[in-house]
This record gives structure tokens, sequence and C-alpha cells, in this order.
């Protein structure tokens, strides 16, 4: 599975001319009309993705690599981020890293600029071709190998990057032919933000799997001072909860509720992250009732609510009502089974059904072999304890 | 989780026990979710105006059937809510999702045991007149939590259940063990009796160390396996004594605009050995104190502390009643008059000490010497001469001068802190007396 690091030699004519029909020569063409004419069968990769159907990426791309099919610098730049992320999320630590090592460390080097093919790109916006996942992937890949410490400092260069490199606060002068300047540079920093969001967020979760709440609070604080963001707070509120604040989380939660009847929408998600959250005060305080009261309302509202049919379950089980837990996660699984299935219900499913069940093996094994027909690729069935 | 229990094979019932703390909070440690233009498009490609004005057209095509979460069409075969973003916020692997206790765990005194039980009958037949008792036994008692007697469970058909949920406030260090018994008529109208037992330890939490004068500093060492979230540490003082916390300035608190509280940053002790300090002054609200020379003891007051983990899970403990010394009086003490002002490498100088005792009665004959230190360290400062110096009685709040020749074999910055004085009589040693700093010059 090589990747050339370097463009291929010479191509032919035939795949000059293909090339050619992708440039953006004419500039009433739109070569983003599909994501086919932007890379080679992307649609198909991106489709597969969706489905949770990893090990046919992986077939995809080894296929696509094998018979030659990728003719440009950024196809195989894509292709190889779909197989690193397709062999992360198979837990194929290893192999990501290996497939990893086909790249160039720095991905800042100049062969991953469009410039540096002027035959291939011509006419192209410079810039960088490497898809931003994949800076992400690499950040992340030490810590699945066991040193989090390395992903942790290559997060903060990442930031560092975003912040210091994309991030402008003053906005670049505005190109005279384009009136759309301004607001194209809105689009590229807004990008950037949200990707901020996304690298800051990913230290923050490392902190919190390492219970290292202090640094959390602050890293959250810091993100909701910058927009008022109802389902960030209802987040804090959570953190709080974990380590006991129950009036700190009472206080966030007051916050969001606040927030929600502010905005005059019938936004049923928002709604319903307002119940989720009342439902947890109830439950900390140990009125279930109530708690099983606001999810059944979430419920109605949104059938697909999972967060709150999981919730309800558990609260039936402290008010020892163990068959209606179960029915609860079961039907839910028969209902909606792609939006249900996950490691987390199915934790909770075998644990009553171990506490239910003298012979629980006989249950288990029939909730194994129904995920193993449903389940996507990378659905961690270590989850079932069998 | 099921627990062990002694059962004989016979038996149609079978107890499962679930220890039912509180939920956690699933955390997702890589969510692993992606914005679509992160992955399809150079990172760059929204500088391109070109690119800028038809990729999100584009992407919303991409994104169509996932922003309408209202949606719920079983036949859409897709999981692309594992896959793609919703929210900025779904990369912090917070879902909001509970989870059941995935296993026993460790107790803690001052915590509040409760269970989940199930018996379980496994058979094909009937049983009838379930008579269900469950105790915690522990070394000094029975606490009866459930008992049926009075009103048994008529029946539980095959393949059915009872339930029940136990409480119990954990007041007792040590093992303890839940028994669960039942008493019932089986299929064939035997009367059969199945006790089953689950066995755990209650281990000590927190560990309280005092200091005090006229201020009293309480350590608190967390030996759990979580972090403790402190709610309240009070102090309560015993009668003629009053206390007031004392907190160092704290610049870090913040005036959170959306809330429009202050909100203080928590207090959270780690776990595995984590420890807080907190600081109380003590006045006595009597005369009495000022006037009590007796090294007796006065109670200076309790420490309640009520801490809580995952979930807000509470614990308390009161300590036991802290002890103060008004006054701390050191039986004799010894200080340095005259300490030369240059002391050379390797040359003799001496020391002018006076021994004072400080009680009323008299003390002595003494002996002097300067022990060393059981570090690997060579001797800095020696004694010149007779090791030991030989020095008479002392009357009652008297005192004694006397010289110490010493030597110095080490320069610069050197501590003498090994003085010890040893009582012939009382046959007592005194050390941690006194500790001079001196600076040895080479030449």
């Amino acid at each position: 599975m090589d990747v050339p690091e370097s463009p291929p030699p010479n191509s032919s004519t035939a795949a000059a001319a293909t090339a050619a029909a992708d440039l953006v020569e004419d500039p009433l063409s739109n070569p983003y009309s599909s994501l086919n004419s932007h890379c080679h069968e992307l649609s198909t990769l991106q489709d597969l993705a969706c489905r949770g159907s990893w090990r046919t990426v992986l077939d995809k791309v080894a296929r696509a690599r094998s018979l030659s099919l990728l003719n440009k610098p950024h196809e195989h730049l894509i292709y190889l981020t779909f197989n690193l992320l397709a062999l992360i999320k198979l837990r194929r630590f290893s192999d990501a890293q290996l497939e990893l090592e086909n790249l160039d460390d720095d991905l800042d080097s100049r062969q991953y600029l469009f410039e540096s093919y002027p035959q291939q790109y011509p006419n192209h916006h410079p810039g960088s071709m490497v898809p931003f996942a994949l800076r992400w992937l690499q950040a992340h890949l030490p810590l699945t190998l066991g040193n989090r410490q390395l992903s942790l400092d290559r997060l903060y260069s990442l930031l560092h990057f975003i912040r210091n490199k994309k991030l402008k606060p003053v906005s670049r002068a505005i190109d005279e032919r384009d009136n759309k300047g301004a607001s194209d540079d809105n689009v590229s920093q807004g990008i950037w933000k949200k990707r901020e969001g996304l690298v800051i967020n990913t230290i923050i979760s490392y902190h919190l799997s390492q219970k290292e709440f202090k640094v959390c609070l602050d890293l959250l604080r810091a993100e909701i001072g910058e927009k008022e963001d109802p389902i960030l707070l209802s987040k804090l509120g959570c953190v709080q909860m974990q380590y006991g604040d129950l009036e700190g989380a009472k206080m966030s939660f007051d916050a969001v509720e606040k927030m929600v009847a502010g905005h005059e929408t019938s936004d049923v998600s928002l709604k319903n992250l307002v119940s989720r959250n009342k439902a947890m005060i109830y439950l900390v305080g140990k009125d279930y009732v109530s708690a099983v009261r606001e999810y059944e309302e979430c419920i109605e509202r949104d059938g697909s609510d999972v967060v709150a049919i999981n919730n309800k379950a558990l609260c039936l089980m402290y008010l020892r009502d163990l068959s209606d837990s179960i029915k609860v996660l079961e039907s839910a699984l028969e209902r909606i089974p792609t939006m249900a299935l996950n490691e987390t219900l199915v934790v909770n499913l075998c644990s009553m059904y171990e506490l239910a069940y003298v012979n629980h093996a006989d249950i288990k094994k029939t909730l194994s072999n129904w995920i193993a027909r449903v389940a996507p690729d990378d659905f961690d069935t270590s989850c079932t304890r069998i | 989780m099921s627990g062990s229990g002694t059962q004989q094979a016979a038996h149609s019932l079978a107890f499962r026990v679930m220890r039912l703390c509180r939920p956690t909070l699933h955390v997702d440690t890589s969510p692993l979710k992606f914005d679509p233009c992160d992955l399809l498009f150079g990172e760059d490609l929204f500088d391109d105006p070109v690119a800028s004005s038809h990729l999100p057209r584009l992407l919303d095509s991409i994104n169509v059937g996932q922003s309408n979460n209202n949606s719920t069409d079983p036949s859409d075969f897709s999981y692309r809510t594992r896959f793609l973003l919703q929210h900025p916020s779904d990369s912090l692997g917070l879902p909001g999702l509970l989870v059941l206790p995935q296993s026993f765990g460790a107790i803690y005194l001052g915590e509040t045991f409760c269970s989940y039980i199930s018996i379980n009958n496994s058979s094909n037949f009937e049983v009838r007149d379930v008579t269900i008792k469950a105790e915690i036994q522990t070394e000094r008692q029975r606490i009866l939590l459930l008992d049926t007697s009075k009103s048994p469970v008529e029946s539980i058909r095959a393949g059915g259940r009872y339930d029940f949920i136990v409480e119990h406030d954990v007041k007792e260090l040590g093992a303890h063990t839940l028994v669960c018994t039942a008493l019932y008529n089986d299929g064939d109208s035997e009367r059969k009796y199945l006790p089953q037992f689950f066995k755990f330890m209650v281990s000590n939490p927190l560990s309280v160390r005092t200091k005090e004068t006229t201020f009293l500093e309480a350590c608190i060492e967390n030996h759990t396996k979580s972090n403790l979230y402190m709610d309240q540490v009070e102090f309560e003082p015993a009668q003629h004594w009053s206390a007031t916390m004392l907190k160092a300035e704290d610049h870090s608190v913040e005036h959170n605009l959306l809330t429009r509280e202050v909100s203080k940053p928590p207090v959270l002790i780690r776990s595995g050995g984590g420890i807080h300090n907190y600081l109380y002054q003590l006045r006595s609200s009597s005369q009495v104190t000022a006037q009590v020379k007796v090294e007796g003891s006065n109670v200076l007051g309790k420490l309640q502390i009520t801490w809580r983990t995952n979930l807000g899970e509470p614990g308390r403990l009161q300590t036991q009643h802290i002890l103060g010394n008004p006054i701390t009086r050191k039986v004799i003490e010894l200080q340095a008059v005259e300490v030369p002002s240059v002391i050379i490498l390797e040359k003799p100088f001496l020391v002018h000490l006076n021994l004072i005792n400080q009680t009323e009665r008299v003390l002595g004959p003494f002996e002097v010497w300067l022990s060393q230190s059981d570090s690997l360290d060579e001797k800095a400062i020696m004694v010149n001469g007779l090791q030991t110096t030989t020095l008479g009685e002392v009357q009652a709040l008297g005192s004694l001068k006397f010289q110490l020749n010493l030597i110095a074999i080490k320069n610069g910055i050197q501590k003498i802190s090994g003085f010890t004085v040893f009582d012939t009589v009382e046959k007592k040693t005194y050390d941690s007396l006194l500790e001079l700093e001196i600076y040895v010059d080479s030449e």
C-alpha cells in the first residue's frame, strides 16, 4: 500500500484531459458540483463512512491504490485520511501508525501545497491540500498507542497553529475584483473557528477522561465566555455533576433554561435539552419518579431521543422496576436500531440481564447475535461482556 | 454483577445482587466525529473564492437528513451520528448518557450502601409462601434491612422474580456481610431455606490530622479511589470556644456573567492520597484558659465533613473530639547566648549556651552532647574534645550557662541541630531543642 509522496510522473494524455476538465479554467463552470468531480468516487467513501462500513472503506482504498485509480496528490491525501480514520475506528491502532508513516511528518511541507504541482493544478488557488481531519488524527493517534502526553503536546501545537497562522484578528485585504471578498473571509474564518473549537474540546475530553476536573472547568468556562451556547453550558453542568458540585450544576442548568426561553423557537432539541437537565437534577435528588416524567416528555416530543430513553430506563431500575427498564431498552433497539444501538445502552442492558436472569448467558447471546447482524463495523462488541 | 453465595444445587430460588450507588455519566474518550469539510477537502479550500461560494451548497446536500433529527425512519440504515458532528460540543464526548455501576467498587465509612436485590425462581415450578430477610452483619452487630415474615410473598411463578432495594448508612469499618435468606415452599411443597452471603469491606475514606496553637490546622487526606468534592467542612467548637475559618484572598473568584452569580472554584481532593488543609482561628470566650498553666487538655471541638463524589453521591463523617494544649510549655529550653561571628574551617570555636529549667522542680544533673543525623552525609560539625559534657543540677525555674567547644570540618552554611540533653536522674532525653545555622569560612 504505497502512497507516492511526490506527484506521479507525467500522466498520460487521457488523464491530463480528465484532469483539465476538473480545473477552474472556465469561471462559469462549477468544479464542486459533486464530490466525485472533486475526488475519485468520494461520494462512495462518504456514504460508506456514514453507514459505518469501515472495513469496506479499507478495501476501497486498497483497491484504488493497487489499481492506481488516483491521479492527483490531493486524492491520495483524502484517501489516506479515510484509511487512517477507518483503521482508528476499527481500533487497529498499530496499523494506523504504519499508515501514518507513509506521510511526511511535517504536514506543512511544500509537497502538500497545491502550488507545488503547477501542471496538475494550473490556476488553482494556493494553499494546503491537507484535510484538517488528518492533522487531528495525527495528533490523536499517540493517545491510542499509550502516549497521552505526546497527543496533548500535538493538540496544543495544533491549537497554536490555528490561532497564530489561521485565525486573523484583522480581516485580510479584500480582493478588489471579487466583491464577495469580505464574506469569503468570514466563511474561511468561521471554518477555522470551528476547528479551534474541535481541538479545544478534544483537549477537554482528554482531561475529562482522567478526571482532571479543574482544567476542564477552566477550559470550558473560557469557551462558554465567548458565545452563548445552551448545549455547551449544559455540558458544563454535567461536568459539575460528575465531581459532585450539585449546586453549581443547578446554577448552570438554570442559566441554560433562561437562555433557551429567550430563543423563542419551538426547537424540539432545545426543549428536550432543558427537560433532560431537569431530569438529572431530580435524579441526583433521588426523585426518580419526576425524572422519569421529564424523560417521557422528551420521548413524546422526539421518539429518537436516545439519551432520554437510556436514562429513563436507569431511573426505572432505581425505582425497583427492572422488568420495565429492560423493556424500554429492548423496544428502543427494535424500533430505532440505528439510533439506539450504542455501546453504553448495550452495557446497561447487559447489566440488567445479569441481574434479572440467573442464566443470563442465553439472552445475552441472542442480543449479541442481533448486534452482529445490525451493528456498524466500528461497534465495540466487548460491551456485551460475553 | 452477581454475588457469590453458599447454596445447594437443589434450590429453585437464587439471589442476584447489584450495588446501586449513583450511576455515572458516560465519558467517550474519542468520539471520532467530524465535520465533512474537514475530511473531504483541503483545509485551505475555503480561502478560494470559487470554492467557498460553491462548497456550502455541496455540503448542505451531504448533510441533509442529518440536521432533521425528528426523522426516525427505521429504514434509514445509517450510522451517521457515529461519524458526523451534529453540534461542535459532540467532540467533548459527554453525550449525557448514564451508565449503571459496573462493579461493586470500594465502600467507605460515612457512605450509604444501597443495593438492588432480586430473588429469581429459575425452576419450572411455582414457589409459595416466601419469607425474605436481608441483614448486614458486622463484627459488632446485625442490622435488619428487610423482613417479609409478617407478610410473606405469596408466590413467585416459574421464571419469575421478586425485587427489592435496601439501603444502609455505613458507620463501621472492616468486614461486612450482606446476608440474604429466603424461607419458601418449593414445587414439592417442601419447606426450604436458602441463605446467601455477599461480603464487602468498609475502609476509612479520610484521615484528619490537626495541629494547633491558637490556630487549628486540619489536614484532610483522601484515601479513596475517587476525587472527593468537599461540600462542607465545618469546625464545631466546644463550649467556651468560637472558631472562624481562615481562607486566603481568592483572586480567582469569577463573576460568571451568564449565571450572574459568583462561582467559587470547587475544593476537590485528588484520589489516592491528595490532601487539603483548612485553617481555623480559635478564640476562647472565657478568661479561664489564660490562667491554666497545667498541661491538661481541653476539648476544642469536632470537625464535620461532608463530601460528594460521582453525581453527588454523599458521604459524611465527624471526627472525634479534637484536643488542645492551650499552653505549650517545654520542660527545658536550650538557648544560644553567644556564637562567634567568624568561624574558620577546621579551627575550634566556642559556643555559649544556656540551659533553662521551666518546671517548678529541680532537674538534673544533665549530660549534653551533639548527636549526628542518620543521613549518609559526613558530619559537618563535631564537638572538639570530650564528646559528652556533664552539667550539674538546675534549680526550679532557673538556668545554667555552659560552653561547647566545636569544630567545623565542612565549609559553607551549616546547620547544627543535634543538641541533645539527657536528664540522668529522670532518664529523659530532650532533642530538637535548638537549631543553629552558621557560616564556615575556608580561610
